[in-house]
């Protein structure tokens, strides 16, 4: 598609095979690119192949799993879902979805999301008395006199999720951790793995959802008095991540509960897991037992900084942790960070997570695999890119890239459509369970 | 008896416990942590202190904690063995926060 003649035309979509393998095409056409930038300025090339990276892992995932499903998903465009569903577009130094906002502290910027709600009211415990009924003007005020690390450290004690905007570390760590190996199982491979699904929101429930498409049998599990937020967001996205997935609902602060939350745990062959780990133990499973005991058992564990200190304890979404990786100020400057996608971390770690969890149960062996949020995004910074970039072009209303002669649109968001309707909070509770217990028994 | 800052840390002086104040009312609070009153997080326990054992339940490391009517709410940030109470009445958990549609 090369520019033709004297009169310039607007590229209408990606090129063919093989500029479009360059990293900045395929950013480009991942719809992450369009959310990356100012509102009123040029969508913004990504510091590495991110979205790039995002394909191959979920080809690789195809390859081993060899299902036509996920052989048709281009993992590229999973980064731009979210910011569909939810109508979102860029903002700057406000992420896509509206509740972090980057922010200049006395020395540096840092980070902070607001999503819960709950959280405004820990604001005069965190920066000091005052009146926070405008929250993000009482932290802003109050954040700008204080340097960024005691402002971040001072947050994670009040378990607020908190971020200094660093530049990337010049050795990036490995995505993947396995932090305890089991003994082998004697499980048959052909067999789909049955997938307990405890996680919510994004990340988790993309994890639960490339499975499913690779073939598995996924149940969520949602806590009767917590459930997954995103059931109260727009259909089209929590259908999209959680149709398919059948739906068990427990009173995890009862004992009945909690020992039914054993009991699925038990029989399954992939646990993912997204919560941090003292919030598991305070519901009587111990993960790192149960893998070392268990035969053929994978447990994921999904955090925002890993299962190790001094992270451990630490909350995080989506945004907020690409910054703590050095996301942000790779994609703009360390003194003028930027955004770059949209919760970019979750999508991310959701289908690098489907990859480690299936890999190590085609392996056979019981594992915990620590996968983080922080450690995902700062292992693709790691990823160079090719000498050659795009340049970035405006054409009439629309944004497109240009590389030697050849020019892409920067494709919005867009999101697939879900293969049905996400099964009501508990509707398959009881089936569930009754099938768990015969199972077990037999 | 002490009127109590938002954002202040305070001690048990008779285990690990420490807490942090989110919320307080505008009035003197008699703060105990296993039965004995708590201290500023920089002070040094006194002397021969011990748990009181209608006192012992535990402390839950992120768990808040408020009293009956809601105003004085504490935040966990170290656990420990005693349990807290506002003028001998035992504080509660606060049910964790609901999560966002969207992060």
């Amino acid at each position: 598609m090369k520019a033709v003649g004297g009169r310039r035309r607007c590229a209408v979509a990606a090129p063919d095979p093989p500029t479009c393998e360059h990293p900045d095409f395929v950013w480009a056409g991942s719809g992450a690119m369009a959310l990356t930038g100012f509102a009123d300025g040029p969508p913004v090339l990504a510091p590495a192949p991110l979205a790039s990276r995002a394909r191959e892992v979920v080809q690789t995932l195809a390859a081993r799993a060899g299902t036509p499903a996920l052989a048709a998903l281009d993992g590229a465009a999973l980064l731009g879902e979210h910011a569909a569903a939810f109508g979102s577009e860029r903002r700057g130094r406000v992420s896509p979805g509206g509740s972090c906002r980057l922010l200049r502290a006395a020395d540096r910027w840092l980070a902070v999301n607001l999503a819960r709600a709950d959280d405004v009211a820990l604001l005069p415990a965190w920066l000091g008395d005052g009146d926070p009924s405008d929250p993000w003007a009482f932290v802003a005020a109050r954040v700008a006199r204080r340097p960024a690390e005691d402002v971040v450290a001072r947050a994670r004690l009040l378990g607020l999720p908190a971020a200094v905007a660093i530049a990337p570390e010049p050795a990036p760590p490995p995505w993947l951790r396995v932090a305890q190996r089991g003994p082998a199982g004697r499980r048959p491979q052909h067999h789909a793995p049955l997938v307990v699904d405890l996680s919510s929101l994004w990340a988790g429930p993309l994890c639960g959802h490339l499975l499913q498409l690779a073939g598995a049998r996924v149940v969520k599990v949602e806590s009767t008095r917590r459930p997954d937020g995103a059931r109260a967001g727009p259909a089209a996205f929590f259908d999209l991540l959680n149709a398919g997935k059948q739906s068990v609902a427990l009173d995890l602060g009862a004992a009945d509960g909690r020992r039914a939350l054993m009991r699925l745990v038990q029989r399954a062959d992939i646990v993912i897991e997204a919560s941090r780990p003292r919030a598991v133990a305070q519901f009587g499973i111990d993960a790192e037992t149960l893998v070392a005991t268990r035969p053929g058992v994978i447990w994921l564990s999904l955090t925002g900084y890993g299962r190790r200190e001094p992270g451990i304890d630490w909350v995080a979404f989506g945004d907020d942790a690409a910054v703590a990786a050095g996301l942000a100020v790779a994609t703009g400057a360390p003194d003028a960070p930027l955004f770059c996608g949209d919760a970019i971390a979750d999508p991310l770690t959701g289908l690098h997570a489907a990859l480690a969890a299936f890999e190590a149960w085609q392996a056979g062996e019981s594992r915990l695999l620590d996968v983080s949020l922080r450690d995902v995004v700062a292992h693709g910074l790691g990823h160079a890119m090719p000498p050659a970039r795009a340049s970035v072009i405006r054409c009439r209303d629309e944004w497109e890239v240009e590389l030697a002669g050849v020019r892409a649109a920067v494709a919005p968001p867009r999101i697939r459509p879900a293969f049905g309707r996400a099964r009501p909070l508990g509707a398959d509770t009881a089936a569930v369970l009754a099938e768990t217990e015969a199972a077990l028994r037999g | 008896m002490a009127r109590l800052k938002t954002g202040t840390r305070l001690k048990s002086a008779v285990c690990n416990t420490q807490v942090m104040i989110v919320a307080a009312p505008d009035a003197d609070v008699d703060l105990a942590c296993g039965g004995q009153p708590m201290i500023d997080a920089a002070a040094t326990p006194p002397a021969g202190a011990v748990i009181s054992p209608d006192a012992a339940k535990g402390t839950v490391l992120g768990k808040r904690y408020v009293n009956a009517d809601g105003k004085l709410e504490l935040l966990c940030i170290k656990p420990g063995e005693g349990s807290l109470s506002v003028a001998g009445e035992a504080l509660v958990l606060k049910e964790a926060k609901p999560l966002p549609s969207s992060d």
